[in-house]
C-alpha cells in the first residue's frame, strides 16, 4: 500500500485549504472525501470574508480572522495564476446594518471592547443613514445606521473551493472521492485510514470532515463535540449593480444575484427550509433594500454550520497519537487563507500561530464544569 | 394555516380523475394548476381551443372533455392560474395565486404534475427559433399559433408523430420529419409487439399517424444520426447526416422543433426528497412506488406521468387509483370494501399500459443523442458545455451535485430541468459507473419563480 505523507478526511473548504497548502510545500497529500450527497457545509454557504464582531468573548478568533484576511488577496490571486479559477474575492470593506438607535449603541459598545481587546488592530467606523446611504444609495429608510470595517469583503465559496481543489490537484494531490470515512487507526508509525472497500495509508492524518470529525477524533485521542446549526439562505435572479459592498446577511454576487441569510437554526441533521424562516430572511431583505420586493427567488437552501460550543473553531494536535490533528470550523471562506498559509505550516512540522493557541478542545471542559 | 384533506397538483388526467374518485368518498379536493384551464398538457384548452374542428386535433384529444366536465363539482375547489412553490415533508403547501402567496396545510397529497420533455442537446439547440416539439404543440392548441414557413421536425416518439399530423390537418406546411430513431430499433422493439396487442387501439392510432404523413407525402427522412441547428443571431438551416452517409444535408427553415421522447418531472418529489429508481427502459428517474401510488413520504402519492410515462388513459386511471388510496389513508373507506373495483382498474391499467415497453424499446433515444459532443451546451441558462461537465470528472466529481457546485450547471432559473438528464448521464458515463450510482440534483423550492416580496407575506397569510 502507498503510504502518503499526510491524509486529509474531508473534501471541504476546511480540508481542502489544508491540503492545498500542504501540497503546495511538495508533500505527498491525498484528500479523502464522500461523495456525490452529503452534509457539505461548503457547498452552502453565504461567502463572507469576514472579520467585524467576530471573537467578541475571544479576541484571538479576531487576530485569527484578520490574520486570514489579510493573506485572501494572495491566496486568491495564487489560485488563479495556477488553475484559472477566479475566486471573485473582493474587500472592499463591509456594514452590518442597525435598524435603530438602540442598536447602534449596543453594536458600537461591541466593537469598541473588541478593538480594545486586539490592541487596536481591529478598526471600524459607525455610519449614520446619510452615511450609508452614500456607500449604498438604494439602502431602505428604516436602517437607522451601520458599523462599517475595512476588514471585510466576500468571495463565491463555490469557486474558492473548486479553486483549492484543482491547485490541490495541481500541486500534484491526490483526490479520493467516493464515500465516508469510518475508522482511523494507528499502525507502527503511520495511520490507515478505513471507508467502505478502501484503506489509505498515510504518516499523518488530518481530520476535517466537518461534523463528520464528532466520530473520528476519539478514534485518535481527540475530542470534538460538534454540533449542526442550521442557516438557511435565499438566492435571487442577476440584478443590476445594487449592493457594492456585503453586509452580515447580504450580498451580491460576481454574477449579479442576491444571496440573503443568516438564520441559526438548532434543528439537528435537518437541510430542509421552513418557510417562516424564509419569509423572515425576505422582509429583512426588503427592508434593507426595497428594490428586491419584485425580485424573483431562484433558490433556497438549508446548510448544517459545524458549531463547536462555543462557536469558535477547534485545532488540536493528539498527544496520544502523534501525527493526528483535527481541524473544524464554522468559518472555512474567511480562514481559508490562514489554513492554507497558516494552520499547514504548523501541521507539517512549524511551530505553532500563536494566535490559535486558545482553540484546543481542553475548553470544553472547563466550561462544563463552571456551573452556568 | 388552513388545513384541506386533500391537495392534488395538476389537472390533466390523472389529476382530474384523482379528484373525481376522492370526492365520491366525501373528501373535499384542493386541485391546484398553473394553467389557466384544466386538462394539463394532453387536453391542453379543451374549452377555448379555436381549433373546434375536431380531427385536426384529434378524438383522443376531445376524449378529456368528460374528465373536463367532472371538475365543476361544489367538493373540488379547482384553482386554475396556481403555481406550487414549496412543498415540505410535513406537507405544509406553499401556493401563489394571482401574485399572492400563501401556505396551507395538507393531510393528504397526489402530485399529478406530468411529465416534461427529455433534453435533446444539439449543436445550436439554443438559437431563437429551436423549440420543443411540445411547446409548438402548447401554441397550436392555446392559440391556434403555427409558423407560415415550413416548417422541420427532427427527432422520434409518439408525440412528434402526433404533432406532425396536426400541423398538418391544421393546413401547416412540414418541410421534413428528420427521424433519429436507429435503424436497428424496429427489429428491437418487435420481440415486444405481442405484448403490445393488448392496447391494440394505441398501436393502430401510431401505425394510423405514419400512414397519414406518408399519404401527404411528407418528406420523412429515417435514420438521422447527426443533427445541428445553425444560423447567426437565430436559426436559419437544418443540417443532418443520415446513417453511416458522410455526406450533410441541409434546409434553410426559420423553426425547428426538437423532441426525443416525454420523461416524468420529478422536480417536486426530489425537493420533497423521495426515493427515486432510474428506469434504465424509459432512460429516466422515476419516484418509488408503492401499489397505492404513495412515495416514501408519509401522506405523498404520485399519479400520472408525473411517476413513470403511461399515457393520457393510463394517468386518469392511475388518477383513480391514487383517489381510492387518499380516501383509505384519510379513513373514509376500508380497503376490503372497494377490494373488486380496485381489482378491475389495476386489471384495466395493466391492459392499457402494455403497449409502453413496446414503446419505449422502439422510441428509446440512441445513446449519442443524450451524451452530446463537448462543444455542445448542456445548461442553457449557465451556459456549461458538456466538455466541462466531463472535465469536473476528471476533477473527481462523481455526481451532479459537485457538478453543480463548481460549475454553475443546472444552478439557473430552470433549476436543471432542461440538463438534469444530461448531465446524470454524461458523469455516469465518464466515471464509468451507473445512472443510479450517479445521482440526480437535489432540488430546493421555489419550484416555480416567486418574488421576494411575496415571500415576505407568505408565512403571515394563513387565509389560504
Amino acid at each position: 500500500m502507498k503510504t502518503y505523507d499526510f491524509a486529509v478526511v474531508g473534501g471541504g473548504l476546511v480540508g481542502s485549504a489544508i491540503a492545498y497548502g500542504l501540497a503546495k510545500a511538495g508533500h505527498r497529500v491525498a484528500v479523502l472525501d464522500e461523495g456525490d450527497v452529503a452534509y457539505r457545509a461548503s457547498r452552502g454557504n453565504f461567502g463572507l470574508v469576514w472579520v467585524q464582531g467576530k471573537g467578541l468573548e475571544m479576541p484571538s478568533y479576531s487576530q485569527w480572522s484578520m490574520s486570514s484576511a489579510s493573506l485572501w488577496p494572495s491566496l486568491s490571486e495564487e489560485l488563479w495564476d495556477l488553475t484559472d479559477v477566479a475566486t471573485q474575492h473582493q474587500a472592499p470593506g463591509g456594514v452590518h446594518l442597525c435598524y435603530s438607535q438602540r442598536e447602534m449603541d449596543l453594536r458600537q459598545a461591541d466593537l469598541t471592547s473588541l478593538a480594545k481587546a486586539t490592541g487596536g488592530q481591529f478598526d471600524f467606523a459607525m455610519l449614520d443613514h446619510q452615511q450609508l446611504r452614500e456607500m449604498i444609495p438604494e439602502i431602505g429608510e428604516s436602517v437607522a445606521g451601520a458599523s462599517w470595517s475595512r476588514w471585510d469583503g466576500h468571495a463565491n465559496p463555490l469557486y474558492l473551493l473548486r479553486g483549492l481543489h484543482a491547485g490541490f490537484l495541481r500541486c500534484g494531490g491526490t483526490f479520493l472521492p467516493g464515500s465516508k470515512v469510518h475508522r482511523v487507526h494507528q499502525r507502527g508509525d503511520s495511520f490507515v485510514i478505513e471507508r467502505e472497500g478502501e484503506r489509505v495509508q498515510a504518516e499523518r492524518v488530518v481530520l476535517a470532515a466537518g461534523l463528520g470529525n464528532r466520530l473520528l477524533a476519539p478514534q485518535v485521542g481527540l475530542h470534538a463535540p460538534l454540533v449542526p446549526n442550521r442557516g438557511e439562505i435565499l438566492v435571487t435572479e442577476r440584478m443590476r449593480p445594487l449592493l457594492n459592498l456585503p453586509t452580515t446577511y447580504l450580498r451580491q454576487t460576481g454574477e449579479g444575484s442576491i444571496l440573503m441569510g443568516d438564520s441559526h437554526e438548532d434543528v439537528g441533521f435537518d437541510e430542509g427550509t421552513e418557510t417562516p424562516v424564509l419569509s423572515h430572511i425576505a422582509q429583512r431583505a426588503v427592508r434593507a433594500l426595497p428594490a428586491l420586493a419584485n425580485t424573483r427567488i431562484v433558490r433556497t437552501w438549508g446548510a448544517l454550520r459545524v458549531m463547536t460550543p462555543d462557536g469558535y473553531p477547534l485545532y488540536q494536535a493528539s498527544l496520544s497519537h502523534p501525527g493526528a490533528f483535527v481541524a473544524c470550523c464554522h468559518s472555512g471562506v474567511t480562514l481559508a487563507a490562514a489554513h492554507a498559509k497558516r494552520l499547514a505550516p504548523w501541521i507539517a512540522g512549524d511551530s505553532l500561530p500563536s494566535e490559535i493557541a486558545p482553540f484546543t478542545a481542553e475548553r470544553f471542559d472547563v466550561q462544563t464544569v463552571i456551573p452556568a | 394555516m388552513t388545513t384541506h384533506d386533500l391537495v392534488i397538483l395538476g389537472s390533466g388526467p390523472a389529476g382530474m380523475a384523482a379528484a373525481a374518485t376522492a370526492v365520491a368518498y366525501g373528501i373535499t379536493a384542493l386541485v391546484v394548476d398553473e394553467q389557466p384551464a384544466p386538462g394539463g398538457q394532453i387536453y391542453r384548452s379543451i374549452e377555448s381551443t379555436p381549433l373546434k374542428e375536431r380531427r385536426i386535433l384529434g378524438d383522443d384529444y376531445w376524449h378529456g372533455k368528460a374528465l373536463v366536465d367532472g371538475l365543476d363539482d361544489p367538493r373540488i375547489d379547482y384553482r386554475p392560474g396556481t403555481t406550487l412553490w414549496q412543498l415540505t415533508r410535513r406537507l405544509e403547501v406553499g401556493l401563489l395565486q394571482g401574485g399572492h402567496a400563501s401556505m396551507v396545510q395538507a393531510r393528504h397529497v397526489i402530485l399529478a404534475h406530468g411529465a416534461m420533455e427529455r433534453p435533446f442537446p444539439i449543436p445550436g439547440w439554443t438559437l431563437p427559433g429551436v423549440m420543443t416539439a411540445g411547446s409548438g404543440q402548447i401554441l397550436l392548441k392555446s392559440a391556434g399559433l403555427a409558423p407560415s414557413a415550413p416548417v422541420v421536425l427532427a427527432g422520434c416518439g409518439p408525440l412528434l408523430l402526433l404533432l406532425a399530423v396536426q400541423y398538418l390537418r391544421a393546413g401547416i406546411p412540414i418541410a421534413a420529419l428528420l427521424d433519429t430513431t436507429p435503424a436497428g430499433q424496429y427489429w428491437d422493439a418487435l420481440p415486444l409487439l405481442p405484448g403490445a396487442l393488448r392496447n391494440s387501439r394505441t398501436l393502430l392510432k401510431g401505425l394510423g399517424l405514419l400512414a397519414e404523413l406518408r399519404r401527404a407525402g411528407v418528406r420523412h427522412v429515417r435514420h438521422v444520426t447527426a443533427l445541428e441547428a445553425e444560423g447567426e443571431d437565430r436559426l436559419e438551416r437544418v443540417r443532418w447526416q443520415c446513417g453511416n452517409d458522410p455526406e450533410w444535408h441541409c434546409l434553410t427553415t426559420p423553426l425547428l422543433l426538437l423532441h426525443q421522447g416525454v420523461v416524468p418531472n420529478t422536480q417536486v418529489t426530489r425537493a420533497l426528497d423521495c426515493a427515486h429508481d432510474w428506469d434504465e427502459r424509459q432512460l429516466a428517474w422515476q419516484p418509488r412506488r408503492d401499489p397505492w401510488l404513495a412515495t416514501d413520504v408519509e401522506g405523498v402519492a404520485v399519479a400520472g406521468d408525473a411517476g413513470g410515462i403511461v399515457g393520457a388513459k393510463a394517468s386518469a386511471m392511475q388518477g383513480q387509483l391514487a383517489g381510492l388510496g387518499a380516501a383509505i389513508a384519510l379513513g373514509r373507506v376500508s380497503e376490503d370494501k372497494i377490494h373488486g373495483e380496485v381489482k378491475r382498474l389495476r386489471r384495466d391499467l395493466a391492459r392499457e399500459t402494455a403497449i409502453r415497453p413496446f414503446l419505449d424499446v422502439l422510441y428509446r433515444p440512441a445513446v449519442h443523442w443524450r451524451l452530446p459532443e463537448d462543444e455542445t451546451l448542456v445548461c442553457r441558462c449557465e451556459e456549461v458545455t458538456a466538455g466541462e461537465v466531463r472535465r469536473m470528472a476528471e476533477q473527481g466529481c462523481r455526481g451532479p451535485n459537485q457538478t453543480k457546485s463548481f460549475t454553475r450547471c443546472g444552478m439557473g432559473p430552470c433549476q436543471g430541468r432542461m440538463c438534469g438528464l444530461t448531465v446524470s448521464e454524461l458523469l455516469a458515463d465518464a466515471n464509468g459507473q451507473s445512472v443510479a450510482e450517479t445521482g440526480y440534483y437535489r432540488l430546493r423550492p421555489p419550484f416555480k419563480p416567486i418574488t421576494l416580496g411575496q415571500l415576505a407575506t407568505a408565512a403571515e397569510d394563513t387565509s389560504g
